[in-house]
């Protein structure tokens, strides 16, 4: 499978920069998937989870509060305000997703959006 | 010999000094190290942010012939009012730091008086709002104790009351007056056009990006969001600029003042040692004298 490159971008630095299989966003119209040599497109970001798919196929999950993307065919940059990876072992889990839910409840975004994200995050930790 | 006792004073108030400014020069270099590690990290954002903007743009220039039809890229032909932001610092001890800020957006003021502009200042920083309160100018805003410790969202506040005010027409642009850090020994004054945004700066000739798609599709909704955006953003890099130029200025002036006191040591002590060679050869005079005359 081929592979691009994903940055996710916040005030405080570049959290994740790596060659990746796939991502998942949540656009402002509706989450989309994107894959390498997608069509050039800038979007919206919304209150919700990016989940990563990378090089050895393993998931990872990014919660973020919003912001905006820019795919190009080799390269997708995410631009947020906020993130927490969930990712770690158990206790920095623990820890992560509680940061997470906190950061989704913050936002600004309507109920039903910030529901939907935190039971995603929610799924995420059990699935550990 | 009160002369004597005097000197010796004197050298040790100046020593005391001397410790203080080393102490003080130490914290700020230490500081300046955190907030450039800071700055340098939310440079990466900052330029992003910047590239998709101009991506945007450039695709709506591209797609209609009277260039950027946006309120916030739109240049106001008639200037009637403008807000001045200037940001300084909450403490002093750092040269002429913050005197430089005050000297700019008063040149600003007086500059625009001329032209009959109306000027609003809004300001950060304790020291400024001293200064313009001290001289009965009126502020229109002013917020302490961001300057010292730059938090995204109580700047992202503070511009945005500001923003508000351009959106609705009651200021046609908005400037920015901060101190910029170029490196440890040298710090610039910056002013920055905030809004409307400023189109010269932006890099809108380089490959043609018509079959951008966007979403939602509508041009003017994420441009709107991104300035917002955009404008947040560089207030508060501007703070975390200033501040990283507060440390290096603070670090100059006290290592200026530490090598003054240690100078004015040595002279002291020189000045203490002749003084002192004095009383012993007037002691020894008289002695001798004494010895002579009972002979």
């Amino acid at each position: 499978m081929e592979l691009m490159k994903l940055e996710i971008v916040t005030p405080n630095g570049v959290i994740f920069d790596a060659e990746v299989k796939q991502v998942t966003l949540p656009g402002s119209e509706g989450e989309f998937g994107v894959l390498a040599n997608h069509a050039s497109l800038v979007s919206l970001l919304d209150t919700g989870v990016i989940v990563i798919e990378k090089s050895d196929s393993s998931e990872l999950a990014v919660a973020i509060n919003s912001g905006y993307v820019k795919v190009e065919e080799e390269k997708t940059t995410c631009i947020v305000d906020g993130a927490v990876a969930l990712s770690g072992n158990d206790s920095e889990l623990a820890k992560a997703l509680e940061a997470a839910k906190e950061l989704l409840k913050s936002t600004e975004a309507s109920n039903a959006a910030i529901a939907s994200a935190v039971s995603k995050v929610e799924q995420i930790g059990k699935s550990f | 010999m009160a002369n004597l006792k005097e000197i010796k004073r004197k050298i040790g108030s100046v020593k005391n000094t001397q410790k203080t400014t080393n102490a003080m020069k130490l914290v700020s270099s230490a500081k300046l190290k955190r907030t450039e590690e800071l700055a340098k990290r939310s440079r990466v954002y900052a330029a992003k942010l910047t590239e998709l903007i101009e991506e945007i743009a450039q695709k709506m220039q591209q797609s209609s012939a009277e260039g950027i039809d946006n309120i916030y890229f739109k240049e106001s032909k008639d200037v009637k009012n403008v807000d001045i932001i200037f940001i300084t610092a909450d403490k002093g001890l750092c040269g002429g730091f913050n005197s430089q800020t005050i000297k700019r957006a008063n040149l600003l003021i007086a500059e625009y008086k001329k032209q009959d502009v109306k000027v609003r200042l809004r300001a950060v920083g304790r020291k400024g709002i001293d200064y313009f309160k001290f001289n009965n100018v009126e502020l229109n805003d002013e917020i302490i104790g961001l300057s010292a410790a730059p938090d995204f969202k109580q700047a992202a506040e503070f511009i945005s009351k500001v923003a508000e005010s351009y959106v609705n027409g009651e200021t046609d642009k908005i400037i920015l007056v901060h101190n910029g850090y170029v490196n440890m020994i040298t710090q610039e004054i910056k002013q920055d056009q905030i809004l409307p945004v400023d189109t010269s700066k932006l890099e809108l000739n380089s490959v043609a990006t018509s079959e951008l798609e966007v979403e939602p599709d509508d041009d003017d909704t994420l441009l709107d969001a991104l300035v917002k955006r955009y404008v947040e953003y560089t207030m508060y890099y501007s703070l975390i600029n200033s501040l990283a130029a507060e440390h290096s200025a603070r670090m100059q002036a006290m290592d200026a003042a530490t090598t003054n006191a240690k100078e004015m040591v040595k002279e002291l002590t020189v000045k203490y040692n002749k003084a002192r060679q004095e009383s012993i050869t007037t002691e020894l005079i008289e002695i001798i004298s004494g010895m002579e005359s009972m002979k």
